[in-house]
């Protein structure tokens, strides 16, 4: 609240300045409308999702209920626990978009709809209160339903836009969405008030349980292994668990692909990215420290008195991610030429492999396919552990204000770069890329000074490990930037460029600074 | 000459504030070793402030905090891996097996007692199959006790133990306490609001009120101290009036 309430005051601001000085405004080019119209409009809207699903204080990848569980006790209907926040929602989200449209400075020319937008905003509301009330089988499902069934919702208002269709068709299509929402919601909300929370976990657990550490029968080698063990169960089989159940939908495709070798490659593609895409996900989990405890984001005492060093529990969440990669990856490495081989597309792969193969050489085209999948499977791990700096930290504000930057960012980057492109700046662009790139590195660096010195001084890491650490980063900057010169060995990219990328790609100080921030939240 | 060991536990002047609520004013207290201190104060007094600055959970915003002669911020395996620790959250983890948290304790503490460990879990008629979640409140108080005591730890911290819990699972832990006593050397720190538990086994008694220590002697020197014409009152009573008189100098000043 406090953020969007800032952005308007600074929007506010800025509009008086610029209405003082005289300076006129052109809502004609997207950016401006975007940044005077769309940016608060969206932002208000987000922040009412988050208010009437109760999503501020809830934990979306957990799987019980996140509708207030002190609300279930109030002596009132399960119609009425479901049907008044939906009410409030839809009135504020239509009434924020009458006043958007009444008052806003629409470019002219445009004929702005009238209802549908108003019911969209509140369809996609009451689904996202049905679906994140409702309690599921297995931890981070509710994150994957509520995004693929929004994006249907979304994408099918796009289709229909798209063939222009008649305000009544869209009435046709949105309206049945609320009440259909409220069903959904009431049904939920019955579920939770009864404690009703189904239970997959065990299912799936055999999926991913052989040839990992258990304590079964044994003792752990170490501390640190039992840690791990911890930590592999409460979080490492999410990943693997959500690639092998989305892979067999994944790789069916192939035998409808038939002969067309785009098809063969986007699925793949599609295949190849689905663990960094989940990965994404499974870190909100990752990230949190307690999903048991009452205040989701702090340590729970029996974790927080764990006889570890702080570096040593956040050890034990990296190699945690180290297996849940591997495991993850390990099934899509067998599946996929099984899958390839059955559907008969493997000569179509083979053929283009022999294309790379003549093209490049066939010592480039190994490495470069070699450094495709590291890259791949690198980045699943990224994902997975990127965010620990800030979830280790404990603090809900920070957390939610993390979210808010990184959708901000998404808000800002797509105009900014429409604009770039538009006003024949990409070349502009290109120049200052070397530039860019050495700001960042300079930045990345002097971040990972700063940590290392607070790692030191707060002995959270020993000597040894903090020298190790940091040669194990220069050796593998190295070794990317050979490859990388010896891959794209041209006149038009200059070394220093790609030892800057080497540098900007190899993670560094969001890792180094998990230990902080988890010493931060675990010694308050 | 009587070689006097250094306290296990040694508090001096701590001071925590909550934004503008001082939890803990000045604390200072000093356990030593082999005794068994009760920590006694009404709901909010500090008493679960204090426990987690001596467990690292807090870091000492002023003063300091020395358990073993070691700081439980900076030191957090030499100060934890010799504290047996159970609280009235209780947050074991829900999703272990009993078995399985019995070997998960076990991986971080050498002295692990198997038999002992053993001893204990049949005592108090524990499934070892059974999840953590589908145990009553009573019978998780006893699993975080066993996995607390099975290494037979240096120090044992108790805070809030047996609250809201039925009296043969307050019986348990409190023969857990008597046990623990058993064992020369070993020293107790025991929270509660239930006084009547704090007498049975306390021989030092600190109370706390509104983040200052209030009282703090042995249990017979203030029993001594407040009986009034042969009449020995209760802890409860003295409680009261300390507390009492407390609340009046602070509304006086």
């Amino acid at each position: 609240m406090i953020g969007v309430v800032a952005y308007l005051i600074v929007l506010a601001g800025i509009k008086l300045v610029v209405i003082a000085r005289g300076v006129p405004i052109y809502l004609g080019s997207p950016e401006s409308f975007a940044f005077v119209v769309m940016a608060p409009l969206v932002s208000t809207f987000t922040y009412f999702l988050a208010v009437f699903t109760f999503g501020l204080d809830g934990d979306l990848a957990a799987r019980q209920s996140m509708f207030p569980a002190r609300r279930f006790t109030l002596p009132v209907t399960t119609t009425a626990l479901a049907g008044w926040p939906m009410l409030y929602g839809s009135a504020a989200i239509i009434l924020l978009w009458l006043a958007t449209r009444t008052l806003a400075l629409w470019p002219s020319g445009i004929a702005v709809p009238s209802i549908w937008p108003a019911l969209l905003a509140a369809s996609l509301l009451a689904w996202t209160q049905a679906l994140t009330w409702m309690p599921y089988p297995l931890p981070g499902l509710r994150i994957i339903v509520t995004v693929l069934w929004l994006g249907t919702i979304d994408t099918t208002a796009l289709i229909a836009l798209h063939f222009n269709a008649r305000e009544s068709f869209m009435l046709g299509i949105l309206a049945p969405q609320i009440p259909l929402a409220y069903i959904v919601a009431r049904f939920a909300i019955a579920r939770a008030r009864c404690g009703e929370v189904p239970d997959w976990r065990g299912a799936f657990a055999s999926l991913t349980r052989t040839g990992l550490p258990a304590p079964e029968g044994g003792r752990f080698r170490s501390p640190a292994s039992a840690q791990a063990w911890f930590e592999w169960r409460r979080y490492g089989r999410s990943l693997p668990a959500w690639v092998a159940i989305l892979l067999p939908f994944e790789l069916v495709l192939l035998w409808a692909a038939g002969d067309s070798r785009s098809l063969v490659f986007t699925i793949l593609i599609a295949v190849l990215l689905t663990p960094p895409f989940i990965a994404m996900f499974a870190a909100a989990a990752v990230s949190t420290s307690s999903p048991d405890a009452g205040d989701s984001y702090g340590i729970t005492p029996f974790v927080a008195t764990r006889p570890l060093t702080t570096a040593e529990l956040v050890g034990a969440k990296l190699k945690m991610a180290i297996r849940s990669t591997v495991v993850a990856w390990l099934l899509i490495l067998i599946s996929i030429p099984i899958a390839l081989d059955l559907s008969g597309t493997l000569a179509l792969v083979l053929d283009r492999w022999h294309g790379v193969r003549l093209f490049m050489g066939m010592p480039r085209a190994v490495v470069l396919l070699l450094v495709a999948l590291a890259g791949c499977i690198a980045l699943t791990w990224t994902q997975l552990v990127q965010s620990l700096y800030i979830g280790l930290t404990g603090r809900a504000s920070l957390i939610k204000a993390s979210v808010f930057l990184v959708l901000g960012f998404f808000f800002v980057f797509g105009p900014f770069f429409e604009w770039i492109s538009d006003s024949g700046r990409l070349g502009e662009l290109w120049s200052a890329l070397p530039l860019i790139l050495a700001v960042l590195a300079a930045a990345k660096m002097t971040a990972a000074v700063w940590i290392g010195v607070r790692l030191y001084q707060k002995r959270l890491v020993s000597d040894r490990t903090l020298v190790t650490g940091a040669a194990v980063w220069c050796v593998t900057v190295f070794t990317l930037y050979g490859v990388l010169v010896w891959l794209l060995d041209t006149p038009h990219i200059p070394h220093y460029l790609l030892m800057l990328i080497a540098i900007l790609t190899i993670p560094l100080v969001r890792l180094s600074a998990a230990p902080v921030a988890l010493a931060w939240n675990r010694h308050r | 000459m009587t070689q006097v060991s250094a306290p296990v536990i040694d508090v001096t002047k701590l001071t925590r504030r909550f934004d503008s609520r001082t939890a803990l004013d000045a604390v200072t207290l000093s356990i030593p070793r082999g005794a068994v201190y009760g920590l006694v104060g009404a709901n909010g007094a500090g008493k679960t402030t204090l426990i987690k600055h001596i467990l690292g959970l807090l870091r000492a915003q002023s003063g300091s905090v020395r358990v073993f002669g070691l700081d439980p911020v900076a030191d957090p395996v030499g100060v934890l891996s010799r504290i047996g620790y159970l609280s009235e959250e209780n947050d074991l983890p829900g999703w272990m097996r009993v078995d399985e948290l019995i070997r998960y304790s076990r991986a971080f503490h050498p002295a692990w007692d198997d038999e002992y460990a053993e001893e204990l879990g049949q005592s108090f008629a524990l499934e070892p199959g059974a999840k953590i979640k589908t145990l009553s409140k009573g019978q998780k108080a006893r699993v975080g006790i066993l996995i607390a005591l099975a290494y037979r730890p240096d120090l044992l911290v108790l805070d809030e133990p047996s609250s809201g819990l039925d009296p043969i699972v307050r019986r348990d832990i409190l023969g857990a306490i008597i046990r623990t006593i058993a064992h020369e050397g070993r020293t107790v720190l025991f929270s509660s609001h239930l006084l009547e538990e704090v007498e049975q086994v306390a021989d030092h008694v600190t109370m706390i009120n509104k983040g200052k220590i209030v009282l703090s002697a042995p249990l017979a020197e203030i029993r001594e101290a407040h009986t009034v014409g042969g009449r020995v009152p209760s802890l409860d009573e003295i409680f009261i009036a300390r507390v009492g008189m407390s609340a009046a100098a602070a509304s006086e000043s």
